[in-house]
């Protein structure tokens, strides 16, 4: 499986359940180890790295965080800085949790209890931990699964951010379930099917009716995209069903 | 520096100032118990003279002090800072707050070696008066080395340390069980009274031994702070993410917690309750930011040896009850507060 991640950009992956898109990012930041291959990133193998500097490369964001150790929320963010500090916190290291702090709007939240905030916030906390963390690639498993409608707009809205601002180079790859959310707000999709890469492209390019029906098991519409609206795909209720010739049944629920 | 970086700093620095406080009050609380005992002419305000050099003392008084309560304090002292630190460490690794030193089966190796000594007279080394010492000192670590062997053929995780360190709990209880059913009176009231925890056993030679290997491997302990932080706070995954090696510093961490708790309760005999108790009471202060949590703990676990030690002396005088049962009776009630009151775990 090759693919790219272009400076300033968000790549999906999108995919049924179990078709790898969590272990796929997993193996990136060496949770897991792949059974068998190497992994790669910038032509070196990621086991050749260290877990510091891995982790100065690329930075993780679960689904969620449960602790039974809460800490402040300033403190949780500050262990973004674990891989550049020796022991000591320097007042640039508390600076850049500062900035981070207020770039996130997490000012209200900065001296509260990690497990006293709403789901939504904490993934905010995770997020700007992350960001403190400086990685070139940002890695993000379902961030939005747990949260509301609002939470997961703003959250990705937040992540478009991340990547886009200033003169960084950050790019992000995100393991995603919402379609719609996929399709609006990245630059490339990943479809995964069958443990390959189905389609790799823009989501125009990816999310197709057919694509959509081979990896997902459902009829599909697609409403373009125009100047003030992205790409929606609205699923409809049937089933799609495939026997060994070309010929498609579709079931028909009347 | 912005406003938000001030905060941090203002509250870390009334956190510390807290520690160091505790700390001076723990300190006072031991001269304070240096003072206190069945002696009549002992009092305080007499021990205190003594140790200022404002009055010199008797042969009988100098021995009382220096001989007898002396080294109980400092191993007071030692031995909750080493239960102390292990208990909140091996907390933080485990990622479980209700863990304590004894968790893994040091405590249960460490009775087996002491029985193994008491009723068989087996013994590693040739000098009978260190048997019980050498013996649960070396199979406290026998088990520890056993539960890391494991881990490293199984990838244990958290949870099955806690699991496998039951199980040999009970495998050790059972084989010293087997040993007390076969025991002669004497052997089996040995064998009891070492079960109690009492810090009269070290003469001040071993506690000062005692005291540098504590005091040495402290600043090992401090040195995993930030990465304890990361996995107490978000599992193995979060540690990993965030450069953090679980698998190692956890090995690392048992070993050392092993060693803090083999080294005290080889000499002392069974004293829980301190190293479950000192992080819960620490984390009330300071919060779950292991550079601030491990110096606390260890200041709250001398504290609590020395007020248990000192009300097992003095409640029922002459009469001298062993500081692992004062801890067991203090113990059960506080905990129970700890865990209903607001600001429990």
């Amino acid at each position: 499986m090759t693919f790219n991640l272009g400076k300033n950009q968000i790549v999906s992956l999108l995919g049924k359940n179990g078709a790898g898109k969590s272990t796929l990012i997993k193996c990136l930041n060496r949770i897991l180890s792949p059974q068998s291959g190497v992994i790669k990133v910038n032509d070196k193998d990621i086991k050749d790295l260290d877990l510091v500097q891995l982790s100065k490369l690329m930075s993780y964001v679960p689904q969620s965080v449960r602790t039974n150790f809460s800490m402040d929320v300033f403190d949780v963010i500050l262990l973004g800085r674990r891989p550049h500090i020796r022991w000591r916190v320097s007042p640039q290291d508390r600076d850049k949790v500062s900035e981070t702090i207020r770039y996130l709007g997490l000012e209200e939240f900065s001296f509260r209890k990690f497990d006293e905030i709403s789901g939504g916030e904490r993934q905010r906390v995770i997020i700007a931990k992350a960001v403190v963390q400086d990685p070139d690639l940002y890695l993000f498993d379902e961030p939005t699964s747990d949260l509301d409608l609002n939470s997961q707009i703003q959250i990705m809205k937040r992540i478009r951010q991340l990547v886009s601002v200033g003169d960084t180079s950050k790019s992000a790859l995100i393991a995603i379930h919402d379609i719609n959310i996929a399709a609006r707000f990245s630059d490339r999709i990943i479809l995964m099917h069958d443990g390959g890469i189905k389609a790799y492209g823009t989501p125009e390019e990816v999310l197709t009716e057919q694509n959509i029906a081979d990896v997902f098991g459902v009829s599909s519409e697609l409403i373009k995209a125009t100047e003030n609206s992205p790409l929606r795909i609205l699923i409809n209720d049937e089933i799609i069903k495939f026997d060994s010739t070309d010929e498609q049944e579709v079931d028909d629920n009347e | 520096m912005d406003s938000i970086s001030l905060k941090h700093i203002k509250n870390g620095k009334l956190q510390v100032s807290i520690v160091i406080l505790l700390a001076v009050f723990t300190i006072l609380s031991a001269l304070f118990a240096l003072g206190i005992g069945s002696s009549e002419n002992l009092d305080f305000f007499t021990t205190v003279k003594f140790i200022f050099g404002f009055e010199e003392p008797s042969d009988l008084q100098s021995a009382i002090i220096w001989e007898y309560r002396f080294p109980r304090i400092l191993m007071a002292i030692i031995g909750g800072v080493a239960l102390a630190t292990a208990g909140a460490l091996m907390q933080g690794c485990l990622g479980n707050p209700l863990v304590s030193p004894l968790t893994l089966g040091v405590a249960s190796g460490a009775a087996l070696g002491a029985a193994l000594a008491i009723v068989l007279g087996f013994s590693i080394v040739s000098i009978p008066e260190l048997a019980i010492v050498a013996n649960s000192f070396v199979f406290s670590l026998i088990v520890v080395f056993i539960i890391i062997q494991l881990g490293k053929m199984t990838s244990l995780t958290a949870e099955s340390y806690i699991l496998v360190g039951i199980a040999i709990t009970f495998i050790c209880g059972a084989i010293v069980s087997a040993m007390q059913y076969f025991a002669t009176d004497a052997q089996l009231s040995q064998l009891a009274h070492w079960s109690f925890g009492s810090l009269s056993r070290p003469d001040l030679a071993d506690v000062l031994w005692i005291s540098v290997v504590v005091i040495g491997l402290l600043p090992t302990a401090m040195k995993w702070s930030w990465d304890l932080n990361a996995i107490s706070l978000g599992g193995d995954e979060f540690a990993i993410t965030t450069g953090v090696d679980p698998i190692s510093i956890r090995k690392n961490i048992l070993i050392l917690s092993a060693l803090m708790t083999s080294i005290v309760i080889a000499f002392t005999g069974m004293i829980g309750f301190v190293g479950l108790a000192a992080p819960h009471m620490s984390r009330i202060i300071v919060g779950n930011d292991f550079r601030k949590l491990i110096p606390c703990s260890a200041v709250f676990g001398a504290f609590l040896m020395i007020f248990a030690d000192t009300l097992g002396r003095t409640l029922f005088a002459p009469i001298v009850i062993p500081v692992g049962v004062m801890l067991s009776i203090i113990g059960g009630p506080f905990f129970m507060y700890l865990l209903l009151s607001k600001r429990g775990i």
